[in-house]
């Protein structure tokens, strides 16, 4: 452990400090101490009580980001490929980019019910843009040199795809894709929050009813492990595949 | 018998002034030879003219006889800049051009690492492109070009960006690779003394058109003292004016 991952830490503490002194002088409605929340969390976990919400909400969140984004990157190549197909399309996939998905949640609901479909689409349709717009770019913007050498190699065009503008364009597109984990998470919830019966989301407007702060303080605390869990998850991923031709001292 | 022919090669950008007018030349089987020119002269262009990367507007280019209309398979070229795949290893990237083709042999696993070893990076095959010096690189780009055993290879000014050392060098090497396969070269430089050292026949370029043409008649192998001979000086000298003189 390095310097400043002591400090870090020490941060940390100093923080969890801070915020027990700070709720010992206010009502548990309006904040609950982090002890409070540690034993309401730990008390959900080891009685199960919050199992099948995790489940249900993780389960949104991985569904939503795997259809959202493999439809973006395939769509991606396509417009970054096909140039008549980027000019018709590329207009409309900006005037979406301004529609505020999330007020589309109600709407969703309406059509496809209360039950997971709902929430799936409105993760996907989040994660859609970041992976298709990083994708379009990657693709337009390689190297024109290594495009050059293709030629002379006289490489097909699915070669071209393949071996040279994927893989050259692989850091970009995983940008991309990092953003729209994190968006995931924000997509799923706030379709729980309009209508579902189960579900992280669904619990903290529960909570929000029963005024138990306690119980929504642990569930915020779970989504935002969730999150950090998926972050690292990509961040593995990209690690792996991504960073050791990049430069000698990121291994 | 002309191995490569341009035959009143013209080029130009959207109606234009032609960049490229005109410019026939012959290159024989095994001769290595320079286009020398100012920077924006039209050197880089008449190269992918040639190599079949561009179609020239009027006139054209004949590979063995038969027209030229995109690259042949039978050629390398080699960039300004090394243009490896980050992503792939060295040797990889030196199999690339068989790689794209079918799957890499034993033979050809051989091969690439007989090229690895004649530049000097046997040590380096299984780096990334971004642990190795410029230098290094642009070695690996020249292994990757001569993989092929092409009939034909096209340099442009592949070392421009390296030290005196190092390119004198990639001098000795390119030289030594190319009498190995027969190789016919045609070499774009800026650097008069590089033209000198490497070249069988000079061709001096200007405003889109080749001003000046040169045999170079040195013994061959070429070796470093030359460089400091007063017949190199001289030629050096001869084909500075000929620069020059496209000025006035």
């Amino acid at each position: 452990m390095n310097r400043t991952s002591v400090y870090s830490l020490a941060l940390l503490v100093l923080l969890l400090l801070g915020w027990e002194l700070a709720a010992r002088q206010m009502s548990e409605l309006v904040l609950p101490a982090p002890s409070v929340v540690a034993a309401t969390l730990f008390e959900g976990i080891k009685s199960g009580y919050f199992w099948p919400h995790i489940v249900r909400t993780s389960l949104e969140v991985l569904l939503g980001l795997s259809l959202g984004s493999g439809l973006g990157l395939i769509v991606g190549i396509l417009m970054g490929e096909i140039e008549c197909l980027r000019k018709l399309f590329f207009p409309y996939v900006v005037a979406s980019q301004a529609v505020p998905k999330l007020a589309l949640a109600p709407l969703f609901i309406l059509w496809f019910g209360f039950g997971m479909t709902s929430k799936v689409i409105i993760t996907a349709l989040i994660c859609f843009f970041p992976l298709l717009e990083n994708t379009v770019t990657a693709i337009q913007y390689t190297d024109r040199n290594k495009l050059e050498l293709f030629r002379v190699l006289g490489a097909t065009r699915w070669q071209t795809l393949i071996h040279l503008k994927l893989p050259a364009g692989l850091p970009n597109i995983f940008a991309g894709f990092r953003v729209a984990v994190v968006l995931a998470v924000v997509g799923a919830v706030v379709g729980e929050f309009i209508g579902a019966s189960e579900g992280l989301g669904a619990m903290i407007i529960a909570s929000q009813g029963m005024m138990d702060t306690p119980l929504m303080f642990s569930v915020l605390l779970l989504l935002t492990l969730l999150g950090m869990v998926l972050y690292q998850i990509v961040h593995f991923f990209e690690n792996r595949l991504v960073k050791p031709y990049k430069k000698e001292t990121d291994k | 018998m002309s191995f490569l022919r341009l035959d009143r090669v013209t080029y130009r950008y959207q109606g234009s002034k032609p960049v490229i007018d005109g410019v026939s030349w012959t290159i024989n089987e095994g001769e290595f030879h320079c286009l020398v020119g100012k920077s924006g002269c039209g050197k880089t262009t008449l190269l992918k003219l040639a190599a079949g990367l561009l179609q020239p507007d009027e006139g054209g280019i004949y590979l063995q006889g038969e027209k030229v209309t995109k690259p042949s398979p039978s050629i390398g070229y080699v960039f300004q800049a090394p243009t490896l795949l980050e992503w792939k290893r060295v040797i990889d990237n030196v199999l690339l051009p068989i790689s794209l083709k079918r799957k890499p042999t034993k033979e050809d696993y051989e091969l690439a690492h007989d090229l690895l070893e004649r530049v000097g990076l046997s040590a380096y095959r299984n780096h990334y492109p971004a642990q190795l010096s410029g230098g290094q690189q642009s070695r690996v780009a020249i292994a990757r070009a001569l993989i092929q055993q092409p009939a034909l290879l096209f340099l442009d000014e592949p070392f421009a960006a390296l030290d005196a050392i190092t390119r004198e060098e990639l001098q000795d090497d390119l030289l030594a690779l190319c009498r190995l396969q027969n190789t016919s070269v045609l070499f774009i430089t800026h650097d008069i003394a590089e033209a000198v050292y490497l070249a069988d026949r000079i061709a001096v370029m200007a405003d889109g058109d080749i001003v000046y043409a040169l045999d170079v008649h040195l013994p061959k192998p070429r070796a470093l003292e030359m460089r400091y001979e007063p017949r190199f000086n001289e030629l050096c000298f001869q084909v500075r004016q000929a620069m020059e003189g496209m000025r006035r």
